[in-house]
C-alpha cells in the first residue's frame, strides 16, 4: 500500500511517538518489533506532523531521532497532531462537505431529498460516481451518533437536520485553551480551539506530561464506562483481562495514568497504567456490590503509590525530620506533599511524619527528597528500611564517600 | 469515536479552503497557505489534488464549487460532553463561558472520577472571589495588552505595589497553583497568582515592558537501569528539554535543561532516585548533593 502520513488507526503510532519522545535514544535497528519499512515510514509521518519538534544525533551506533520539547515553553501540546491524522476515503471528504452544506439551513430533509441534491452537485463533475443510498444512509447514521445530525420521524418519513443548540464558542476561548492541556481528555478541547478563531494563547504549564494525550483514546472509552457502571475488556501486549473501572489515577510527577478496577471476580482493587493498554471494549453493566463505595473510599484513603495490586496488609511508618527554627519551609513540604497520615511537631526543630499505608516501599523516593534532614525512620515492614539505608549508602559510595557506618 | 477524520487536519485545510472558494477568493497562493496553516509537513502534495484535481469532488477545475454555504459542522455530542465535563471542574469559576446548549448534556467525566494522586495539598482557591476577579483582570489585559497594577504579599509578608507587563499565566499541575509571568523594571517577575492581593489594568503609556529570557542552566547524570529506573526516569523528566545517549546494555548518559530557578526542585527530583541516578556535570550541582550526603551522614543512626 503506498504511504500516507494519514493513519487508520492510532495504537501503532503511540509506541513510535513515545519511544522518540521519552527515550530518544534508540536507533533504526532498535525498532525490532517491525520491520525497518514500518519504522521508516512511522517516522516519516511523526517527521510531518512534528517536524519543528524533531531533533537529531549521532554516536557510535549511528542516528537517533528524538522528540525535543520543553512542555513549559508550548501553548499546544504537539502530540493532539496524532489525533488529527485519520484516514478517509475520497468518499468520506465528498459526502461530510456536501451533507453538512445540503442541510445547513434546512429545518429537515428526507433522505431523497439530500440524494436528489448531491447527485445534482456530483453529476456536474468529470467522474460523477453517484453514491447510492445505503451509502448516504450510513453515513447520516454515523453522524447521529457522532451527534453532528439529527433526525425526526414525521408519519413514515424520517427527516434530518443538523443538530443544534450550542454555546457560543467565542466565550470559551480561555477555558478552551487552558483545560485542553490541564484537563483530562484535553484533545477534544484542541478540537474545540480549531474552531475558535483568535484562540486566547497566554497560558503555559509546568511539569505537563504531554504524553498523556497519546492515551486521549483509552480514555474516551473508560470515563463512559466508570460512569455507567460497564465492566471493560482490555488488550494489554499478550494478556487480556475483564474489570469494572472506578477511577482515574493521575499522576503529575510521574508521567502516568493509571486506572483503579475492581476485579468482580475476586473481589480486589487493582491499578492498570494506561499506556500499556492497547485496546478497551466497553462491556456489561454490573451491579456494584453492597458496600464497595466505603470500601473503596477506606482503601484509596491508605494509597501512596500505584503498587497496590490485591493489597491487604498495612505498613505503619514513621519519619522524623530536623527542620531548623528558620526553615518553616520544611515542614510546609512535608504538609503539602503528603498524600495521606499526618505530620507533627515533636519540638522546636523536629516533625515527624506517620501514615499507615499500602507497600510503604513505594514511599521511598518522596523519602528521598528528604536526603540530610531524616533523623529516624521506622517502618512496620522492616525492608522498606533496609532499602532506604541501603541505597543511601550506595549513594554516599558513588558520591566519593566509604558508604560505612557513622554512628 | 475520538479518533475520526471529522476531526482532523485535512479537513479543518479542506474547510479553510471551500470558505475562500464559496467567497470568489480562493487563489493557488491562498490554497497552499491553508494547508500549511491547519495541515501536515506533506498534505502540500495531497489535498491541492484532492481540490483541484476533483478527486473529493468540492471544486471544478475552474475553481467554482458547487458548495453554498462556508463550512459549518456543528459540535459533536463527544465534544459537549467534554465541556459539560469541564463546567464542573472547580477551575472552570475563573472563566465565564456561555452554557447554552449543553443543559440536557451528560458530562464525559466528573471531577470525583478522576484522582491527582501525587498532587500537592495546598494548591490555589478557585472559589476565593478576591483571587477570581484578579485571575479575570489578568486574563484581559493579556487579551488587551495592557499594563497592570499589582499590589502583592512578599515572602516577608509584607505589601508591595509593582506596575508590570502580564506576558502570561503559568499552571503548574504539580502544584495546582497559577504563576503570573510579567515583565517589569528591567527584571522577569514571576507572582503566585495565591499572593496577589488585588490587581487593575492601568491607562496605556507605550510599550509593553520586555520580559527577559529565563536563565538555564543543564545537569547530566549517568542512568543504572535497575527496579526499571530507566523507563521511570525518563518518563518523570519527560517534560524538560532532553537527550538520552545509550552507554552500555544498562547504562545511559541524559542530559536535561531547566530552569536555573527550580534548580532546589531539580535537586531533590534528583535525589529520589537514589544511587540510579549519578549526577556528573556540573560540579556545582554534585557538590550540592554531596553536601546532603554529608548532613545526613551528620545524623548519628546511619548504619
Amino acid at each position: 500500500m503506498a504511504y500516507s502520513e494519514l493513519i487508520k488507526k492510532s495504537e501503532k503510532i503511540r509506541m513510535y511517538l513515545r519511544s522518540f519522545y521519552v527515550y530518544g535514544f534508540r536507533h533504526r535497528d532498535d525498532f525490532t518489533q517491525k520491520s525497518a519499512r514500518s519504522y521508516d515510514n512511522e517516522r516519516r509521518r511523526v517527521d510531518s506532523w512534528l517536524g519543528e519538534y524533531m531533533s537529531f544525533g549521532q554516536d557510535r551506533n549511528g542516528r537517533r531521532v528524538f522528540l525535543s520539547v520543553n512542555s513549559r515553553d508550548i501553548t499546544v501540546n504537539p502530540l493532539y497532531n496524532a489525533f488529527r491524522a485519520k484516514s478517509f476515503t475520497d468518499r468520506d471528504i465528498t459526502l461530510h462537505f456536501h451533507i453538512m452544506d445540503i442541510l445547513r439551513d434546512s429545518e429537515g430533509m428526507n433522505l431523497n431529498d439530500i440524494l436528489n441534491e448531491l447527485s445534482g452537485r456530483l453529476v456536474e463533475f468529470d467522474s460523477p460516481d453517484i453514491p447510492d443510498e445505503s451509502t448516504v444512509r450510513r453515513k447520516l447514521k454515523e453522524y447521529e451518533e457522532l451527534g453532528l445530525v439529527r433526525s425526526e420521524k414525521t408519519g413514515r418519513e424520517k427527516l434530518y437536520s443538523l443538530s443544534k443548540d450550542e454555546p457560543d464558542l467565542a466565550s470559551w476561548d480561555a477555558a478552551a485553551a487552558f483545560f485542553s492541556e490541564s484537563g483530562v481528555l484535553g484533545v477534544l478541547g484542541s478540537f474545540i480551539m480549531d474552531r475558535i478563531p483568535g484562540r486566547f494563547r497566554q497560558f503555559r504549564f509546568k511539569h505537563h506530561y504531554i504524553l498523556n494525550a497519546l492515551d486521549s483514546e483509552i480514555l474516551s472509552r473508560i470515563l463512559p464506562a466508570i460512569s455507567e457502571k460497564r465492566l471493560i475488556t482490555v488488550d494489554s501486549g499478550k494478556s487480556r483481562w475483564t474489570a469494572l473501572p472506578l477511577k482515574l489515577y493521575v499522576g503529575t510527577q510521574t508521567g502516568r495514568q493509571y486506572v483503579l478496577l475492581y476485579n468482580p471476580a475476586n473481589q480486589k482493587f487493582s491499578l492498570r497504567r494506561t499506556d500499556l493498554m492497547d485496546t478497551v471494549k466497553v462491556g456489561d453493566r454490573i451491579d456494584c456490590p453492597e458496600g464497595l463505595d466505603e470500601r473503596l473510599e477506606e482503601f484509596c484513603s491508605h494509597i501512596w503509590g500505584v503498587n497496590i495490586n490485591n493489597a491487604s496488609k498495612l505498613d505503619h511508618i514513621e519519619m522524623t525530620i530536623y527542620a531548623g527554627e528558620d526553615e518553616p519551609f520544611i515542614p510546609q513540604r512535608l504538609k503539602r506533599e503528603k498524600r495521606c497520615g499526618t505530620v507533627t511537631q515533636i519540638d522546636a526543630t523536629h516533625w515527624l511524619f506517620s501514615a499507615d499505608v499500602y507497600y510503604a516501599i513505594e514511599m521511598l523516593p518522596w523519602l528521598r527528597t528528604f536526603t540530610g534532614r531524616i533523623t529516624d525512620l521506622r517502618c512496620s515492614d522492616e525492608s522498606v528500611t533496609e532499602r532506604f539505608w541501603n541505597d543511601f549508602q550506595e549513594l554516599d559510595r558513588i558520591y566519593g564517600g566509604d558508604g560505612d557506618a557513622v554512628s | 469515536m475520538l479518533f475520526h477524520e471529522i476531526y482532523g487536519s485535512y479537513y479543518a485545510a479542506v474547510a479553510a479552503i471551500l470558505r475562500d472558494a464559496v467567497r470568489g477568493t480562493l487563489t493557488e497562493k491562498k490554497m497552499y497557505e491553508h494547508i500549511r496553516e491547519h495541515a501536515f509537513g506533506e498534505s502540500q502534495m495531497v489535498i491541492p489534488d484532492g481540490m483541484k484535481g476533483e478527486k473529493w469532488r468540492l471544486i471544478h477545475k475552474d475553481g467554482i464549487t458547487p458548495i453554498q454555504k462556508e463550512p459549518y459542522r456543528p459540535l459533536t455530542l463527544l465534544e459537549k460532553r467534554w465541556m459539560k465535563a469541564v463546567l464542573l471542574d472547580p477551575r472552570i469559576r475563573l472563566f465565564d463561558p456561555d452554557v447554552s446548549g449543553l443543559q440536557d448534556v451528560d458530562p464525559l467525566f466528573t471531577p470525583d472520577m478522576v484522582i491527582f494522586y501525587d498532587r500537592y495539598q495546598d494548591g490555589d482557591d478557585y472559589s476565593d472571589p478576591d483571587y477570581i476577579r484578579n485571575f479575570r483582570t489578568i486574563v484581559q489585559a493579556l487579551r488587551d495588552g495592557r499594563d497592570i497594577s499589582v499590589t502583592y504579599q512578599t515572602k516577608s509578608n509584607s505589601e508591595r505595589k509593582v506596575r508590570v507587563s502580564p506576558y502570561y499565566l503559568e499552571y503548574s499541575e504539580k502544584d495546582d497553583r497559577f504563576r503570573l509571568i510579567a515583565g517589569g523594571w528591567k527584571r522577569r517577575l514571576t507572582l503566585n497568582l495565591a499572593k496577589i492581593i488585588s490587581c487593575e489594568v492601568v491607562e496605556h503609556t507605550g510599550e509593553m515592558m520586555p520580559l527577559k529570557k529565563p536563565e538555564t542552566s543543564s545537569v547530566t547524570f549517568e542512568l543504572e537501569d535497575r527496579r526499571n529506573a530507566l523507563e521511570r526516569v525518563l518518563l518523570h523528566f519527560s517534560h524538560l528539554e532532553k537527550e538520552t545517549v545509550q552507554l552500555e546494555d544498562d547504562r545511559y548518559l541524559v542530559t536535561l535543561r531547566y530552569d536555573r530557578q527550580d534548580e532546589t526542585e531539580m535537586l531533590i527530583r534528583i535525589l529520589s532516585f537514589g544511587p540510579m541516578i549519578k549526577v556528573t556535570e556540573p560540579d556545582s550541582f554534585v557538590d550540592q548533593i554531596r553536601e546532603r550526603i554529608e548532613k545526613q551522614k551528620e545524623f548519628a543512626f546511619f548504619r
